[in-house]
This record gives C-alpha cells, structure tokens and sequence, in this order.
C-alpha cells in the first residue's frame, strides 16, 4: 500500500518483529533527515486461515474459532456472527441474553481501552501511565472472568442466547468494580490532558482533518476523534443498545490527544451505559431454540468493536456448516489513515502513531490471494493445514 | 499544565505492598463460574454424543462398553480443550461440568492429559482390552 513516490531517499524498515505493539507487521519510512517523506505497510504475517477454517466447522462449532480471531475484542466478534446467523434463521435472542451481551460487550471495551492507554503510553516512553493503567484494568479483567469463568475468552454467546446469567451478587460486583475504575479513569484523564512531557509527544501530532478522516475510510474512536459522528451502535443500533442508546463521543482536533480524549471519555459512556443496563434489567429467558441446520441465505451485520466497525458476512447453504464467512475487522480500515498522517512527523513519533489506532494485527489478516498465470486452484481446508505444517517444516 | 502528573501515584505507592500476586504461595480463591477442568459424570450419560458434535477443539471422545447397559467411558484429552464449555451447555443431562479447583493443569509429559472418565471397571476393561490388541485397534488405540 505505497502511499506517495518512493524517493531515492534513505528508507528505514520497521519489524515485522515488534514494530510497535507485540504483533508483527512490516512498516518502510522514507526518511529526510528526521522527517518521514513516505510510508507503506506490509501485513500478513499472521494469517490463520480462519475465514476457510469456518467453512469445515458447524454452525455452533465457528462461535468458538471466531471468538478467536481476536484475543482483545473477542466478544465482539462472536456478537456479530451470532446475531448474523439468528437474523439466518429468524430467531430472536431473548431481552436478558441481549442486555448480557450488551453488558459482556462494554466490559470488553473498558479493559480493550484500558489496554490500549497502556500501550500508547508506552510507546509515549510514559512507563508510570502504562502500568498504573494495567494494573487497574486488572479490576475489570477481574469482573469478567467472575461473571464468565475466563478472563480473555468470555465465550459468553451461544447460538440463540448466552451461558450465564447476571445476578445480583455478580451485579454488586460489577458495580463495585466500575466505581473504582471511573476514579481512576478520571484521574488518567487529567494526567493525559495536563502532564506537560506527555503532551510534548502527543499534541498536533499524526492530525487528521474531517474530510481526510472521511476520505480514508477511517472507523472508530479513529475517525471520532477526527470529529466523525461514526458509531454503529448509534447508527444502526443492535442487541440492547436498541433500548439503551449511547452517547457517540467525539472531539474536533484530529490528533493523538484528541484519540487519547476520545477513548477515554468512552470509558466513562461505557460505565453510564453497564450501570443503566444494570438498573433496567429486562427479566426472562437466557436462550432461545435454534435448529442446527440454518436456512439457506446470506445476511450481513455489523457492530462496533472497540476499534470501529466490525462486519461480517455469513452465507449458508442450508445445511449444518456455512457456506461463506467473510471478515472485516476496523484495523484494516485504520492503516490506510495511519499511513497517510505518518507523513511529515519525525520518525521517533512513529510508534506513538501506530499505536494511536489501536491497530490489532492478528485482526486484520486474513487473506492472502495468491495470483499465478494459468493456475487456479481450490484448496481444501485439510490441504491448508498440510500446507502450514509443510511450510515451518 | 504540570509535570510529573504521576508522581502523587509513585509515591504513595513507595509506602504500599507490590500489587503482584505471590503465587504460587498465595492463592488466589477462583471465582465460582471459573472453567476450568471438564468433569464427567457417567451415571448420567445418555451417550447421545451431543457433546463430541459441538466441541470445537475435539477433546473429547465417548467409549462404548456396553450400549443397552449404557456404560461409557468418556476419553477427555485435556491438552486440545480449549475450556468454553460448550459440552457442558449441550449436555441435555448435566453430566459435564467445569471444574473451579482444577484449574492448575500444567504438565510435563504428554501423557496426563489424556483423562479417562467412567466407572473404575470400564475402565479397567477397556485399558486392558487395548493392551490386549497390541496394534490395530482401532477404537481404543492410543
């Protein structure tokens, strides 16, 4: 994805090992001096062959293998699969199951935030933020896995509803746990938006206007920090945020702090929107019936993961596996922004820029189309298997 | 506009415990719903093999001993189990649960994760009818 000519300038490679998060991804700065003239991204590294994966896997079998394309929003994904494939079979989940996956969902978003305010600090060389926020992300890690039983993999949806119930002691629990965490999200607000050393690497850097925001295709906390009213789950609401709607956050400045005040804030949406839910529970079932072999049809449905909008397309043929399922995570969207906004920054800030999207690699990789001249062929899934295993040999 | 924004939060913490837990000499209690070990219980299995359909990561596996009897014997490799319980919501008959004291299932061989559940006789009766095919034996080959 070059962005601008390639000069005959001095070309400085980043990763693919590390290049700002722990996940791989290959970054080329053309470099004047200190200034970043150009930049292009390489991904793919990771590439699990998940989306064919699914395809040799029942329907209740996939909630498991796409809950793992991510480890940080892996709630999300299965949301969005779930509901995707009751919309297939015309079930409706259950009020409760609904307000459960709301609540499982924005969790997700406080602990995924909470572990991006780390990350970015860190790349900021503001180690004193990265783990005091860490360590009070532990609190809602804490809650989920009390309400769940695991701490990453919630695996609170099944097909037609959810496993658990919330009930009162996991509700005081719950709210505990968010009155501690709203005293320090206000107090890491004030830090990131006084400390003076942080605001030296984070103020008018990577800006992106409204209009380059929108040309882009940026999504998320991203293009809402860039003043783009974007937010799935005020735009086409699902599951409870149909009854208890969000408050899209956005902020007008475009730069790294205005994406450090957008996320933020969202912090503090999300801990109104659990204690509202929490207050109105709707009471009845956990799960309704679905029948194990899906009709036949294609549906799509998209949610906001805590990086931006999330899609999936889900065809079946009628039978007890899927046809189709396509993928399309919001890091995809971001990197062309990112590697728009790189250009004219030093290249010190670039991690703190790569890492101001919240980009998730492993997310974003999913397919690699492969043209060769008069060769086409289908593998299988067991053939890709045998591929990998042939190709690390 | 300030310095050192975090220095209140450094200090005090210079007069606090570390926050890091001391395991494995302190434990933690886990919570009730934690999933951990799959536990199964065979007086109550139907041997409908809902279980064995729905797993995502084939980690289990049910043996026949006698059908009309319903004796089974539930093969739980531990090492592909990916804990998500789904078995436990499709069992039909609450014979599976997920353990919340296992939870510490780190081992150095191969070999223990390969659980077998049941009564003790079948069991036996299959452990020895597989030491009896030396090789071949299709249905409780190791």
């Amino acid at each position: 994805m070059p962005t601008q000519e390639q000069n005959q300038k001095f070309i400085v490679p980043i990763g693919p090992q590390h290049p700002a998060l722990k996940e791989p991804g290959h970054f080329e700065f053309t470099v004047d001096g200190e200034i970043v003239t150009a930049a292009s991204v390489r991904l793919g590294y990771v590439h699990r062959g998940i989306e064919k994966g699914t395809e040799d896997r029942t329907w209740t079998q996939n909630v498991y293998l796409l809950e793992r394309i991510c480890g940080i929003c892996s709630h999300v994904h299965v949301t969005a699969y779930v509901v995707a494939v009751e919309q297939l079979a015309k079930v409706q989940a259950p009020p409760r199951a609904e307000a459960i996956r709301t609540i499982v969902a924005e969790l997700e978003r406080i602990h995924s935030h909470m572990l991006w305010l780390g990350v970015a600090a860190h790349e900021g060389g503001f180690d004193s933020l990265f783990m005091y926020s860490w360590r009070d992300r532990e609190t809602v890690m804490d809650i989920l896995e009390t309400i769940s039983g695991n701490r990453v993999h919630y695996s609170a949806n099944i097909l037609g509803g959810v496993k658990f119930d919330i009930d009162d002691q996991k509700r005081d629990f719950i709210l505990k746990g968010l009155e501690f965490l709203e005293e320090r999200t206000n107090h890491y607000m004030k830090i990131v938006t006084t400390d003076e050393t942080f605001l030296g690497r984070t103020r008018n850097i990577g800006t992106m206007t409204k209009e380059q925001a929108i040309e882009l295709g940026a999504v998320g906390p991203t293009a809402r920090a860039s003043g783009v009213t974007i937010d799935i789950r005020d735009s086409a609401p699902y599951s409870a945020y149909k009854t208890f709607p969000v408050n899209v956050i956005t902020d007008e400045t475009g730069d790294l702090l205005a994406r450090f005040v957008v996320r933020i804030k969202e912090l503090l949406e999300s801990y109104r929107l659990i204690r509202e839910i929490l207050d109105h529970m709707p009471e009845g079932e956990l799960a309704a019936r679905i029948p194990r072999r899906i009709p036949a049809g294609e549906t799509i449905h998209r949610v906001e993961a805590p990086r931006g909008e999330l899609f999936y397309y889900v065809k079946s043929g009628g039978g007890d596996k899927p046809e189709r399922i396509k993928v399309r995570t919001p890091s995809l969207c971001n990197w062309s922004s990112v590697i728009n906004f790189a250009v004219g920054h030093k290249l010190a800030d670039m991690p703190m820029i790569l890492a101001g999207i919240d980009p998730c690699f492993s997310c974003n990789d999913r397919l690699i189309k492969i043209r060769r001249a008069n060769q086409s062929q289908v593998w299988t899934w067991e053939d890709l298997r045998l591929h990998g295993i042939e190709y690390y040999r | 506009m300030a310095i050192g924004a975090m220095l209140g939060d450094i200090l005090r913490s210079l007069f606090k415990r570390p926050v890091t837990e001391l395991y494995p000499f302190q434990r933690k209690p886990a919570p009730e719903t934690l999933r951990g070990r799959l536990m199964y219980d065979p007086s109550k299995c139907s041997g409908c093999q809902l279980c064995i359909k729905d797993c995502p990561a084939d980690a289990i596996e049910l043996l026949v001993v006698d059908k009309v009897a319903k004796k089974f014997v539930m093969r739980y490799h531990e090492d592909r189990c990916t804990f998500c319980a789904q078995c436990v919501q499709s069992c039909r008959f609450s014979c599976l649960n997920m353990s919340n004291e296992q939870w510490e299932l780190a081992q150095l061989k191969r070999e223990p994760f390969e659980v077998m559940y049941g009564r003790d006789e079948d069991v036996q009766f299959l452990l020895e009818r597989a030491a009896r095919a030396e090789t071949g034996d299709v249905e409780c080959g190791a």
